[in-house]
This record gives structure tokens, sequence and C-alpha cells, in this order.
């Protein structure tokens, strides 16, 4: 077959745009900016692990103390406030500036009590960082595996990151494909519209809550 | 134990979880209560959560609980307590070996050829190198276990999930999975071997292993939820959402979760209006 017969140029042509197709992917370098943002991401999880397994999971350390070493663990690595907001959704708007404030204090108490006594579990098994992925300029999801025990499947775990200026923080952890924070927006939605609609149905719920909790842990 | 016993047992529970079912449709309203037809966001909440026959369901899950403190649970309990773990992921791996042919099936059926050839691959490593199938010596070689059911099948022929419903003894479900259930269970060429060569107890026997399994692996994780969710039968509608989405994703898409603006994670002051008219689609 001769190059210029007519399915000999259009296979000719093909190949030609074929070839431009590759150039253009593989010379599409991204914006610095994103792959620095990717990194620090990235370091930021994998730094954050690191302490995470360092300081919370020793249970030598009598409770109140751990628990006051996750307090400050979540206010410093995740978006307390921020992820509480979300998880009310609308009704947010409707509630009091007292009933936002105890009720944002209520959320940070009962993921410490809940989440105290599952890391001290954690056998210290290391974090593999799998890929970084920028969502935009200010959002990225760090993927993860965890590895549990020997010869069962590796957990997935995503970690969706926020950047404001130079400070990072933790949106959402991801497992499995199950988001901790729209089960708590689930949660906490579906206790709202029992209790008449009112975030004052959740706080008193958010109040029992933790103080069973907090009883049954020690 | 007596074989037969066990099987009738078997067969009689969801017998009384159908009586149940019966009972409570009879004697509940057995509705939701529907939103407020003026609040757009109250209908678009209501209908994202997409449980319509939810008092029913919520009564089919407070049984289904009280069957797993009674059975379920202390059995899951014993098997973790007792069997070591590397026994228990042998059979794990066992378990799973034996579901190639409806996995086979249903990625032929999702037109997955890749996958179908994948799933082949493994039955054979696992079954020989793997000793039939203890070893996972397939995804130690990287070939890892992915799961495919004729409810994903549906799934990926654009069937919608319907509403959520709450299954006697089988727990969260919806229409689509529940036919699905069904399917694998006819497909299954186990099934039929058991059925043609008189041994009844096979399929019964390979669900209570499945369940036990399942249980004593999640064990912990079951536990923490139920302790620390406030309303744990929402928790377990969302999660079960989640799951299934990341399933018929197999695993490479986030769930439908939006990404809430930056702003609204960072600035503590006044909460904008555009940061709550985000709406995650997964309950």
């Amino acid at each position: 077959m001769t190059l210029f017969s007519s399915t000999g140029r259009r296979r000719f042509l093909l190949g030609l745009s074929g070839i431009a197709v590759f150039l253009t992917l593989t010379f599409q370098i991204p914006p610095a900016q994103a792959s620095t943002f990717e990194d620090e991401a990235r370091d930021f999880v994998s730094k954050l692990a690191d302490k995470a397994i360092r300081d919370l999971t020793d249970k030598t350390v009598p409770r109140s103390k751990r628990i006051m070493r996750f307090r400050e663990f979540f206010n410093t690595h995740f978006a307390v406030s921020g992820i509480g907001k979300w998880i009310l959704g609308r009704h947010w708007r409707k509630a009091s500036e007292v009933e936002r404030e105890e009720y944002l204090s209520l959320f940070e108490d009962l993921m410490v009590v809940s989440y105290v006594d599952r890391f001290a579990a954690y056998a210290g098994e290391p974090l593999k960082i799998i890929k970084t992925l920028a969502v935009d300029d200010t959002n990225a999801t760090v993927f993860s595996e965890i590895h549990q025990n020997e010869g069962a499947p590796p957990v997935r775990v995503n970690w969706r990151v926020a950047r404001k200026d130079a400070m990072y923080k933790i949106v959402d952890v991801v497992v499995e494909g199950t988001s901790m924070s729209n089960t708590l927006r689930s949660d906490f939605g579906s206790i709202i519209r029992q209790r008449g609609n009112k975030v004052s149905g959740l706080i008193e719920a958010l109040r029992e809550k933790t103080a069973t909790l907090r009883a049954k842990g020690s | 134990m007596n074989v037969n016993a066990l099987t009738n047992k078997f067969y009689s529970m969801p017998r009384a979880g159908l009586v149940v079912l019966l009972l409570s449709v009879m004697t509940l309203s057995g509705c939701a209560t529907a939103p407020d037809a003026s609040d757009p966001e109250a209908v678009a909440e209501h209908n994202e959560i997409n449980d319509p026959i939810e008092p029913t369901n919520r009564a089919i899950f407070s049984v289904n609980q009280g069957l797993d403190r009674a059975l379920l649970k202390p059995v899951a309990r014993t098997y973790k307590d007792m069997a070591p773990e590397k026994l228990r992921l042998g059979i794990h791996n066992v378990i799973n070996n034996l579901r190639t042919p409806v996995i086979f099936f249903n990625d032929v059926l999702q037109g997955d050829l890749d996958h179908a050839l994948i799933t082949l691959i493994r039955f054979l490593i696992n079954s020989t190198a793997g000793i039939f199938g203890i070893n996972d010596t397939a995804a130690d070689l990287g070939i890892e276990f992915r799961n495919e059911d004729f409810g994903q099948t549906l799934a990926a022929w654009n069937i919608p999930e319907g509403p959520y419903i709450m299954l006697p003894v089988f727990g969260p479900s919806n229409p689509r999975d529940a036919v699905g259930r069904v399917v694998d269970f006819l497909i299954d060429p186990l099934n039929m071997w058991a059925a043609n060569s008189g041994n009844d107890w096979v399929p019964p026997s390979e669900t209570a292993a499945d369940a036990v399994d399942f249980r004593a692996r999640h064990y912990d994780t079951i536990e923490d939820l139920e302790r620390s969710s406030l309303d744990f039968y929402a928790a377990v509608r969302s999660l079960y959402r989640q799951r299934r989405t990341d399933e018929i994703n197999n695993g490479t898409v986030e769930p439908g979760t939006s990404v809430p603006s930056i702003g609204q994670f960072f600035d503590d002051e006044e909460h904008t209006d555009d940061d709550t008219d985000e709406v995650s689609q997964a309950n």
C-alpha cells in the first residue's frame, strides 16, 4: 500500500495527530506551584502520621494525659470548627451564637473521647503514602495505605488536606471510601430531624453522649 | 452439632424476620415524615436520605441488632479470641476464592473482560500455589482481590439503587442490591452443585461462615461506631451507601463528598450562605 492511497493518507494523518496528542500530553508540565502544593500536602500528612504514632499510641501514658495530647493534636492538625460547621450545614445558620459555641465545643469533645482510645489500640503500623492529587489551589487529597496485619490487604485511607497561606489542616479522612465528615453529617442530621429540627436537640444528645463516653473510658 | 438442625435453624431465621417485618409494617405507620414543602433545602435533604419506610427499617434494624447480640456477635467474638490470626486469614481467603465464579460472571456482565481475566488468574494461582485458596498468593504477587456482585453490575448498567431498605437478618440494602443478592445466589455454581448433589447444607454454611468472618474482621470498627455515634442507624445507612459507591467505582473515584471551600475551614467568623449550600450526596 502506498503512503498516498486514501486509506494510507488517512492513517498517516491519524498517526501525525496521534504524535501531536502524545507530545502535548508529555510536555504539558504542571504548574510549578501545584506540584509544590502537592509535595507540601504529602509532607504534612506524613509528619502528622509520624507524630500520631509517636505521641498518641503509647498505652502506658495515663488516659487523662492521652486525652490532653489528642485534643491538642486534633486542634492543631484538623480544621475542627470548619468540619463542625460543614456537618451542621443549613442548621448552622439557624443556630444562635451561644448554640454554635456550645455545639463546636461538644463536637470537639466527642471526637476526642471517641478517638483517643482507638489511637491507643493502634499497633503503630506504618503509613504508606501512595500519591497526592491537588483538587484545586487550596485543596488536595493524599492517598495512603495502612498495613494492619501481615497477609491481610492494606486499608485505603485518603486524607483531604486544605491550606490557607502556609497553614495546612485536615478537613476529612476517607477510609475505604467512607468519609468521616460525611458520616457525621448524616448522624448529626438525623438527630436534628428527630428532635424538632432544632440544633438545641443535637446539643442535648451530644452532651449525653460525651458524658457516657467520658465515664466509660476511664 | 446435628447439621440438619443447624440448617433448619438457619432457614427459620429469615422467616422469623419476615414475621417481624410484617408485624412492624402493620403496627407502624411505616412512612417517614414528609419535609416542609416550602423549604427547598429540607426537601433536598429528604430526597437525599431516600428512606421512605424509615420507621419500619428502624424496627427491623433493632431486631437485627438483637440477633447480632444474641448470636453473631458472641460467635464472632469467640472465633476472634480462639482462632489464631493466620487461621482466620486463611479461612477468609478460602471464602474469597470460593466467590470466584460469581465475581467472574459479574466481570463479564459488566463488560470488564480485563478484570475477568484477573479474576481467573487469581483463582488459578490461589487454588494451586495458594493451596485451595488458603493463601492469597496472587495478592502477594500484586494481583489483589476485588469483589464484584450483581448489585454492582446493575449499577454499572445505570439502574438506580432505589430507596434504602433494612433487610431482616441480612441488614442494610436497597432494591438493586437485594435483587443482586438473589441473582448472585442463583448464578453461583457452588450452590447449583450443592442443590444437585443433595448437599443442602453448603449454601447456608457458606453464608454463615461469611457472616462470622465479616463480623470478626470488623469487630472493633462496629463496636467503636456503635459506641460513638449519636444515631447508629443513620450512621450505618450513610456508611453502607458510601461503601457501595466505592465498590461500584472500584475504589478509584472518591465518594460524592463535595470538597467544602477553604474559607469555611479557616474562617471562624460569620458563616456565609454559599458555604452551606454544598450538599453531600451520600447519606
